[in-house]
């Protein structure tokens, strides 16, 4: 059997195994989100009784939750998550459809800021270890981790958008200044950790046999780093950039709310806080999606990246 | 062009749909009533150019304007309120404000399912009349024509209000949910010649530190609200641009007279209530030029001053006194000490509110006070049942400009009834109030304030004020009590 038939095969029983994780989480979702006290219509004055039954109906909240339930679960087969409670003017669908792309740019944008910088500061600071270098970015990277985004954005914004005027504050039109803020805020954190990463990864490969090989063939300094030390190197931070895209392209609440962003990630605390059940649902299964997918993508590139653990030798 | 703050996304621009604040103010904007708002907030005539009160305030005869037209260019005639109004007051159409149509005949019967929508008391008995017949009297029936809920449908009843024809001054350009709505004038609108803008545009902003860093950053106008804690900072800095005024809201916490310890205690209440220092809540708490409130109905309605008891006139000093002999005729004291619960809904003000108030307690009376935080929805669930609360925090904005706005919540059994305040003299004198007119209408509420606020049920705190960040550029724009500013009054001038 060759080792793209086995990668195949792989792919296809991950693929299958999809659907019961999925389940899981639309019944747990489903369930844990009626569970909360109080409901989507409740507001200081409470709605007649006969409007409240009216919405019911209109709902299905009249329904049994089980009957409920079995009714969503065929809706989301053909992908329909529903009108939004909350946001009376539109679908679920027309809101993610909204929401998405505007997460995706500014999340994907920042994802690639964070891996192309990231890599390079670590490969850097791998190749000057214990210089001046290596400590300026490290120490540069710790401060990344640490300093929360909430503390950033403000900075940013006082900084490039209240006294300097460059840049806007925040809004969205899709123009490509008002992305800068919000992509660098998301950013920096990842790209201090991915730079520790591949630092660290760097530096074992360096030391490893292979390397000292290639070195003593007399090959150029150059080919030995960018076709032989740095492929392997970046295996840890393939595996880390999966959950951490999912993390990006699904929206940053805290950015989102700072820069008025209309992404997606306002909707999952909104959509929780107005108990806004086909919202909340509908959020949840496309992240959870969407996690799925990048996970197993990862999984591939990592196949692929490390011969060690092509899947067909195991068997 | 003129940008505005929003605050939150609006719930939708359907007019029976909506409920936020900001999808009301937006719908002001681009649909008209038969009243609405002049530049200083007070209600004026809209779709109707003028109205007569007949038989002693139970029938509404309106003239529409008949240069009153849709976008389409269609006239807006009578018959489109009275499909409209039918439609609101229908069950079926899960009108969620019907109820402020309520004072019109047979509107609480269709909204109950007893009637059928078509018995409403609205009819058009001319093209350009229209006739409302009221249950009773209610003087403060032309300002609720001016709420969205009672603006009229267009014949070809769109359910997609974010294309459906308007009436108003504006139109929608281009919407882009939660970032921006852009609205272009209404050249159909009655009064499109005096526009001053070519375009507004809205913007959701949840965040009022972001509508800040964005006002400062010169992407604002106007802004909905400043940040909590930031008055002082402002009115150091952008002192030309801070426009802070009284507005027709009350804030107080409350007390569940159905449950013990404040059950038929009255002392106690008093002494509560008198241990508050209200003048420091407002300095140092809430701190943006908040007025403190000893009754629940602010000031700034005509005909009608703000309740003041005797205890306005103390020192705080003196009502710590008083509140020390209250607490121990109610049987408390240092060795028994009372164990009060405070619950607030989720918000930085409401808990620096909480922790002072509970502080003051503690101090001057020894109270024990436990601050429970809930979520919103929890927070009214729970408020509404009153099988848990013991203080909550309280407070009400008028719907509209008149007492009874404020007073209606503490009749027996009314669902907004939070304390469970029960008091045939203080209902009858609001019964008997419906009846009267001008000055005896308002001595006689009045009458009925003071005779709430003997019994106590609310501490009342402060009364509300409106917050606004205005660039000086922006001509048009007057502080009003209703915090009502439409743009058709506005314009940008240089500076």
């Amino acid at each position: 059997m060759t080792g793209h038939a086995g990668i195949l095969r792989h792919a296809i029983q991950r693929l299958l195994g999809v659907i019961p994780t999925l389940l899981v989480l639309v019944t747990i979702a489903f369930f844990l989100i009626r569970v909360a006290p109080g409901g989507p219509f409740d507001a200081e004055k409470a709605l007649p009784a006969e409007i409240q039954a009216n919405l019911n109906v209109k709902y299905h909240l009249d329904e049994p939750l089980v009957q409920q339930y079995l009714r969503y679960l065929g809706q989301i087969l053909t992908f329909d998550f529903g009108p939004s409670f909350q946001y009376k003017d539109w679908t679920v669908n027309e809101l993610i459809g909204e929401g998405f792309p505007v997460s995706l740019t500014v999340g994907g944008l920042a994802m690639l800021l964070a891996f192309v910088v990231g890599t390079v500061i670590g490969v850097t600071a791998a190749l000057r270890q214990n210089t001046a270098v290596d400590y300026g970015s490290m120490g540069f990277a710790m401060l990344g981790i640490s300093i929360p985004n909430f503390v950033i954005a403000p900075l940013l914004i006082l900084l490039f958008a209240v006294f300097l005027g460059w840049l806007p504050a925040g809004g969205w039109d899709w123009s490509l200044n008002r992305m800068v803020l919000p992509v660098i805020t998301l950013a920096l954190p990842v790209i201090a950790y991915v730079a520790r990463l591949t630092r660290g990864s760097m530096i074992e490969v360096l030391h490893s046999n292979f390397i000292r090989t290639a070195r003593a063939k007399g090959l150029p300094e150059r080919a030995v780093i960018l076709q032989h030390a740095l492929k392997p190197a970046l295996l840890p931070v393939i595996s880390f950039m999966g959950p951490a895209t999912a993390g990006l392209i699904t929206g940053s609440v805290i950015v989102e709310r700072i820069y008025a962003i209309p992404g997606l990630g306002s909707y999952f605390v909104q959509g929780a806080l107005n108990r806004d059940y086909t919202l909340v649902m509908g959020v949840v299964i496309f992240y959870g999606l969407l996690i799925i997918l990048l996970n197993f993508t990862v999984d591939m590139l990592y196949a692929w990246l490390n011969p060690k653990i092509r899947y067909d030798e195991k068997r | 062009m003129l940008r505005r703050g929003l605050g939150p996304e609006p719930d939708s621009l359907h007019i029976h749909r909506a409920q936020g604040l900001s999808a009301i103010q937006l719908l002001r904007e681009i649909r008209e009533g038969l009243v609405s708002f002049d530049a200083h907030g007070e209600p004026a005539p809209g779709v109707a150019e003028s109205w007569e009160v007949l038989e002693v305030g139970r029938l509404y005869r309106f003239r529409l304007r008949p240069d009153a037209r849709w976008s389409t260019g269609e006239p807006v005639l009578g018959d489109d309120f009275v499909r409209a109004w039918r439609a609101a007051v229908d069950p079926a159409s899960v009108a969620t404000t019907a109820g402020l149509l309520a004072p019109i005949a047979q509107a609480t019967a269709i909204m109950a399912g007893h009637a059928t929508p078509d018995a409403l008391g609205v009819t058009a008995p001319e093209p350009r009349v229209l006739e409302v017949r009221l249950e009773r009297p209610a003087p403060w029936f032309p300002e609720v024509l001016a709420h969205p809920v009672t603006y009229p449908l267009h014949p070809a009843r769109s359910d997609d209000p974010r294309h459906a024809a308007v009436n108003g001054a504006f139109v929608i350009e281009e919407m882009l949910p939660h970032a921006m709505i852009r609205l272009v004038p209404n050249a159909a609108f009655h009064a499109a010649v005096s526009l001053r803008l070519e375009a507004v545009e809205y913007l959701p902003i949840e965040d009022p530190a972001a509508e800040l860093s964005r006002f400062r950053a010169g992407e604002l106008d106007i802004t909905e609200t400043i940040p909590a804690g930031r008055y002082q900072w402002l009115r150091e800095n952008l002192p030309a641009e801070l426009r802070v005024h009284p507005y027709l809201g009350s804030f107080w916490l409350g007390f569940n007279l159905g449950r013990t310890p404040f059950a038929a205690n009255r002392a106690l209440r008093e002494a509560l209530a008198l241990a508050v220092d209200r003048e420091t809540l407002v300095r140092v708490v809430t701190g943006a030029g908040e007025l403190p409130a000893w009754g629940v109905v602010p000031p700034g309605l005509d005909e009608y001053a703000a309740f003041s008891p005797a205890a306005a006139a103390l020192t705080q000093q003196e009502r710590e006194d008083r509140a020390r002999a209250l607490y121990a005729q109610a049987g408390y004291g240092p060795a028994r000490p009372l164990s009060v619960q405070l619950r607030f809904n989720t918000s930085s003000q409401h808990r620096r509110m909480a922790v002072a108030v509970a502080a003051m307690w503690k101090q001057v009376l020894g109270v024990r006070t436990e601050l429970i935080n809930e979520e919103w929805k929890v927070f009214v669930n729970n408020r509404r049942m009153g099988t848990q609360t013991q203080v909550f925090r309280g407070g009400w904005i008028a719907d509209y400009a008149d007492p009874t706005s404020f007073l209606d919540l503490f009749r027996s059994g009314d669902e907004l009834n939070n304390t469970f305040y029960r008091n045939a003299e203080f209902d009858r004198l609001l019964q008997a109030a419906g009846t009267l007119a001008g000055g005896r209408r308002s001595a006689a509420l009045q009458a009925a304030e003071q005779s709430l606020m003997r019994d106590m049920p609310v501490i009342p705190l402060y009364y509300y004020v409106s917050r606004h960040l205005v660039k000086t550029g922006v001509t048009g724009f007057h502080d009003n009590v209703r915090d009502i500013h439409l743009s058709r009054y506005l314009g940008l001038g240089g500076g």
